[in-house]
């Protein structure tokens, strides 16, 4: 038999009799399993929670009484934000997220309702999910299984007897990184069973649920392989552990949060309130409850002109509903001008933070994860833009009503004449004109294309640490 | 051709100048001992044979099999016994000589791994418990059946009677005479004169890096201690 195959094997005999890493790897499987199955029964419920109450808001604003259309454009609606089915998996950064709008005529609300900020503070961090245990927790335990794997062989004098009885350095470095992969390839069962399995009856893309299996496998092999190199290259074992952990800490807990910081201060992005009182103070804006504001001058001139008459009262049409939706085109205009600054901006904070993915893979399996499962920020602006263009179309639709349905005459003195107050409200059937919200995740083969960089680079981290451990593999000393 | 040739052999490790020019062969069928004091380059002479440590010059060869060259084909020829037996200690000495003997692709049967600890006088209730439970001693004869299993032609022991009781110092000594007889080239490296006087054909003496005397056993005899010893202590009050 191979002497790879033979010290593969041995390695394995070496862990079932061990107690740290038995019990490293038993708990870390319970973690993964329990992670599964939390995180896939809560994202199922939140996505019926979710989708129950964007029916229920559905039917509360279908069940207004008759009305006048401009309250309905006040009245408003919500879209809510259901969980994509490989949330499952990564919610990425969905938990940190609105989760529902409030949409109404001339403003662009923020997203609502974050679940870490329905959390108390200590539980706040975000959840055990398979990807956390994936990313973070996993490495760890292929350090534990794996500092080691050769500095142990020499320091109680077995490489030497190994050597002597004719296992090449590179076998023997092939073997004990071959034992690793091995845990590696467990490591992913759950996640692949359960992606396979567990979420196509949630209607998730194979092609996805393959991708995130083996972007995690990537990853995970480049820590395989690097807890094998570290071990053969350091003399002792408490040295190779002191050094991984070291990288860990790194690559996991520092230069995750420092990307962070650097993207807030390279990139900084100004608050939702700022751009509010931005808008505020926008003096080209004309105010579209005032069919007298001189913003709408030209407008009603080039009325007047197209339909013959000398008075707005005179038009076959609602002047009043005309500049409510002039003013809302111009307003979402602006107001669009405004979102997509803030998007591009928040994009820039995520560039910056995937330039340091080179140095570390924590930060590019992050980012091709959440691409991959549509949780990251890409699928947030996604939703944004999906519930602004849900907005526009209702009070759109109302403000029509307003013009089209509504009596000039009667909308005037509608204060002061309770008959004509009546005569402006329109029947309820009206309210139809909603159209239905269902958040949907990008197309697999957009995400996979949107994951492609952070895969690339993932591989090269894991060809690079290859390359290492068949160059140390050469020069292996008892 | 002989089992062991050294020639004009110099190492260095790091600055320090430990084997400095030494020629040394060893026949098969011949057990030579290596005698030296601490620091005196035995350990170093032997890890250079086994290819952990590469010459500044000179040529290492075992069966004709340039070390410098193939080390890994020059092991295996060779079974080498450390001076801490090195096995693994999560293991039984049954599971240690089947891994390690596997490696070597010289798989054995169960009642030849149980004729060699019978050799070496491991008493069988012990064999099917870990390693981490033995004596030093127990240890070095589970070894030394591992050494036995191996059936190499060449048989490098660094100080292989360390933590051996009388008894089975005396039994190991003859289990070597037997395995020369049989063709095996022995060559051990020690500071136990008198072992190496009771088992040795032939014991050369290291010092400083230099071989600095030897002394071959006529035919049916023993090498005369009192003038190995005589040169020894000359040699360390040089």
């Amino acid at each position: 038999m191979n002497n790879s195959v033979l010290v593969f094997r041995e390695e394995w005999r070496f862990w079932s009799r061990s107690r740290l890493a038995g019990g490293a790897f038993a708990i870390m499987t319970l973690v993964l399993l329990g992670s599964v199955i939390h995180t896939w029964s809560y994202s199922t419920s939140e996505s019926e929670r979710r989708a129950n109450l964007q029916e229920q808001a559905e039917t509360a604003f279908l069940s207004q009484p008759a009305r006048h259309p401009h309250r309905m454009v006040h009245y408003g609606h919500y879209a809510f934000r259901t969980p994509v089915p490989l949330s499952a998996l990564d919610p990425g950064i969905d938990p940190f997220s609105g989760t529902v709008l409030f949409l109404e005529g001339h403003r662009q609300n923020s997203a609502m309702f974050a679940e870490a900020s329905e959390l108390s503070s200590l539980t706040r961090f975000g959840s055990l999910s398979p990807a956390f245990a994936l990313q973070v927790l996993a490495p760890l335990l292929l350090v534990i299984m794996g500092f080691s794997g050769i500095s142990r062989e020499r320091e109680n004098s077995t490489l030497i007897q190994l050597q002597a009885s004719g296992v090449g350095s590179s076998s023997l470095l092939a073997g004990k990184a071959l034992a690793l992969l091995s845990v590696v390839g467990l490591l992913l069962l759950p996640l692949a069973v359960a992606g396979l399995l567990l979420v196509p009856s949630i209607s998730a893309s194979p092609a996805a649920v393959l991708m995130l299996v083996l972007v995690h496998g990537v990853y995970l092999m480049a820590w395989a392989l690097g807890t094998t190199a570290v071990s053969a290259l350091v003399r002792t074992s408490a040295a190779s552990l002191a050094v991984l952990l070291l990288v860990w800490t790194l690559w996991v807990i520092v230069l995750p949060k420092f990307a962070s910081s650097l993207a807030r201060g390279i990139e900084p992005i100004p608050g939702k309130i700022a751009s509010d009182l931005y808008l505020l103070t926008d003096e080209e804006l004309a105010d579209g409850h005032n069919a007298a504001d001189p913003g709408f001058a030209v407008l009603t001139a080039q009325l007047l002109d197209t339909y013959d008459v000398d008075d707005v009262a005179d038009l076959p049409m609602n002047i009043r509903g005309i500049v409510s939706s002039a003013g809302e085109a111009a307003a979402t205009e602006k107001l669009n001008e405004y979102a997509q600054q803030r998007l591009s901006d928040e994009l820039n904070q995520a560039h910056v933070v995937d330039r340091l993915a080179l140095l570390s893979p924590l930060l590019a399996i992050r980012r091709a994860s959440m691409a991959l499962a549509g949780t990251d920020l890409e699928h947030q602006h996604r939703f944004l833009r999906e519930a602004e263009e849900l907005r526009f179309s209702f009070v759109q639709g109302l403000n029509t009503l307003h013009a089209e349905e509504l009596a000039y005459s009667d909308d005037i003195k509608r204060s002061a004449d309770a008959t004509a107050e009546q005569r402006t409200r329109v029947d309820a059937s009206n309210w139809r004109l909603l159209p239905e919200f269902h958040f949907s995740v990008a197309p697999a083969g957009d995400r996979i294309i949107s994951a492609l960089p952070m895969t690339a680079l993932l591989i090269a981290w894991t060809l690079t640490l290859l390359g290492l451990c068949a160059l140390i593999g050469k020069r292996v000393r008892p | 051709m002989q089992a062991i040739d050294i020639d004009k052999l110099i190492v260095r490790r790091g600055q320090r100048l430990v084997l400095s020019g030494i020629d040394l062969h060893v026949a098969r069928g011949e057990v030579f001992a290596l005698l030296g004091g601490n620091g005196a380059g035995k350990s170093t002479t032997l890890l250079t044979l086994l290819g952990f440590l590469q010459p500044e010059s000179g040529e290492v060869r075992v069966l004709g099999d340039a070390v410098a060259v193939n080390p890994e084909k020059a092991r295996q020829h060779i079974a080498y016994l450390p001076e801490s037996a090195s096995l693994y200690n999560h293991l039984n000495a049954y599971e240690n000589l089947r891994y390690f003997l596997a490696l070597s692709g010289r798989a054995q049967a169960q009642s030849a791994l149980d004729q060699a600890l019978d050799r070496v006088a491991l008493q069988p209730e012990a064999r099917s418990q870990k390693l981490e439970n033995y004596s030093k001693g127990m240890r070095q004869k589970t070894a030394i059946a591992l050494a036995l299993l191996r059936e190499a032609p060449v048989l490098l022991l660094d100080e292989p009677t360390s933590g051996l009781d009388p008894l089975a110092i005396g039994e190991f000594n003859h289990l070597l005479k037997e395995l020369a007889a049989n063709g095996c080239a022995v060559m051990m490296v020690t500071h136990d004169l008198f072992g190496a006087c009771q088992v040795a054909d032939r014991i050369a003496l290291l010092s400083d890096g230099n071989l600095q005397g030897e002394f071959q056993a006529k035919s049916g005899e023993r090498i005369d201690l009192d003038q190995v010893l005589q040169r020894f202590n000359g040699m360390v009050a040089a």
